[in-house]
């Protein structure tokens, strides 16, 4: 086992990119509250790995990698609006998730803590991250194209694929960033970076590069936050974002959002 | 297929949640000709045009010649105008590298620019900042980079200040004559149907007319494409 500390600051800076990576993509598919309830789908996977005693992570990322492809099941269904399915799912499994995790991590599962990891699960993590994080970049022009002009987008060949492509990638990172960050707000790490460097950002090319700079550097800032002072890392990384965001209004270009 | 034809079209139908949109639509478009799609609010232009592109279920056939490169110009950006998304990263789409694009793809920009009346410095502007004017020569001149040899342009000054479509179609024009890019558009505007259009389509679900302006839109074919309301006093 890795000292917490140590296993905390790669994981911060290594998700904390990731999640900053795939943020814009996100939130300009205005996805940002599908996201963000997408999260709450992991309390259920680490529930019956509490209960049957195996490691967490791969309960979350079983749970939340289905929970991608149904919400791009719903998204292909033209007649349901996805929504209200997905905010109904998703709080139904975070009151299944609550109901079924031991009373003592409930908090932690919840609201993240310093994670305890073996060494080759550290490394799968941190690698994932990276890999993770490099694809957003490699795949930009295409998530990029299905944005601007869907139609289009679909004339020049590219498919509902890479629709899959994001939100998987997208779960992914949750899944990777849920052991620090927690169930409730690890959507939100994947949200906050964005949303600040949408403020300050001219192009999508500098969008995504200053994303992925604040999400590092807000987890790893937050979790030293969080240790100087015994916070819990979670809710250290999201206050600590939602301040810089607010510190970023003023230089939103009078733009409308 | 004739030797000159880029798309024929034979008894095209369109159905969308089992209401029949498009009904039996036949026509072909010849290489380097302007083709103009008229038509009321609701006839089914829009959803030809996704037809044409496979975009929507179809029946019927649609047969594009096989060399063909399409270039799809659609009415506006879907994403909001808030989005940090700038001129150049548009264009950068049709780039096969995004982050650092050759010289070889900024040259071809340069001249696509030039040939729609822009200049470099529309790059550095955001897509939600653009003008409609600059938004809809924007659209064209991506469309360009790739050569295409038909482009299919939705209603291409709808968001344009009036006086400026004049400008756009001219354009258009150019495009249509130096290039021998056949051009199949959707408009509102018969005068400019009259002025730059070969062959005109009058839709309303199935075709209502079809052939050169001048005789297709003649007052019986108009008063059954947009109502007798709209060019004759009813009397009572």
């Amino acid at each position: 086992m890795q000292p917490p500390t140590h296993t905390s600051f790669w994981i911060a800076l290594l998700v904390g990119i990731a999640s900053g990576s795939v943020g814009p993509f996100i939130l300009l598919r205005r996805m940002a509250l599908v996201g963000d309830a997408l999260s709450h789908v992991a309390l259920p996977g680490i529930a019956l790995a509490l209960i049957y005693h195996f490691d967490p992570f791969y309960g979350v990322i079983a749970f939340l990698i289905a929970a991608a492809f149904l919400v791009f099941w719903l998204e292909g269904r033209s007649r349901v609006p996805p929504d209200a399915i997905v905010g109904l799912l998703f709080t139904a499994s975070l009151a299944i998730g609550i109901l079924m995790i031991p009373n003592a991590d409930v908090i932690e599962s919840l609201f993240g803590a310093f994670p305890v990891l073996s060494l080759p699960l550290l490394w799968a993590i941190l690698v994932t991250a990276v890999v993770l994080s490099a694809l957003c970049f490699v795949l930009a022009k295409r998530f990029l194209f299905l944005i601007v002009s869907p139609d289009l987008a679909r004339v020049h060949g590219l498919g509902r694929g890479y629709d899959l492509a994001l939100l998987l990638i997208f779960a992914m990172i949750v899944a990777l960033g849920i052991k620090l960050v927690g169930t409730l707000l690890m959507g939100a790490l994947t949200i906050i970076p964005a949303s600040i460097a949408k403020n300050l950002a001219q192009s999508m090319r500098r969008y995504v590069i200053l994303s992925a700079i604040f999400g590092g550097t807000i987890s790893v800032a937050g979790v030293w936050l969080a240790e100087s002072f015994r916070f819990l890392p979670g809710p250290a990384i999201v206050l600590l974002g939602v301040g810089l965001f607010v510190l970023s209004l003023p230089f939103a270009r009078g733009k409308t959002a | 297929m004739t030797d000159d034809a880029v798309l024929t079209v034979k008894d095209l139908s369109v159905t969308l949640d089992s209401l029949p949109v498009l009904q039996n639509v036949s026509f072909t478009l010849q290489q380097g000709e302007a083709f103009a799609v008229i038509g009321p609010n609701g006839a089914g232009k829009t959803v030809l045009f996704r037809a044409l592109l496979g975009l929507l279920p179809r029946t019927g056939l649609v047969e594009w010649r096989p060399d063909v490169k399409i270039g799809y110009v659609p009415q506006r950006f879907s994403m909001d105008r808030s989005a940090p998304i700038s001129a150049m990263e548009f264009f950068l789409l049709q780039s096969p590298n995004f982050w650092r694009p050759s010289a070889a793809f900024s040259s071809q920009l340069d001249q696509e620019l030039k040939l729609m009346g822009l200049n470099r410095g529309v790059l550095r502007k955001g897509l939600g900042e653009l003008s409609g004017g600059e938004t809809q020569r924007v659209l064209i001149a991506s469309a360009l980079l790739q050569k295409p040899s038909v482009l299919l342009l939705d209603e291409p000054t709808a968001a344009v200040d009036a006086g400026f479509e004049e400008t756009v179609y001219a354009l258009l024009h150019r495009v249509q004559t130096e290039r021998g890019t056949a051009l199949l558009l959707i408009s509102h505007d018969l005068s400019v149907v009259y002025r730059y259009a070969q062959r005109v389509l009058c839709l309303n679900k199935s075709v209502v007319c079809h052939g050169p302006p001048v005789e297709a839109l003649n007052p019986q074919a108009l008063a059954t494409l947009y109502g007798e309301a709209g060019f004759y006093h009813h009397e009572h």
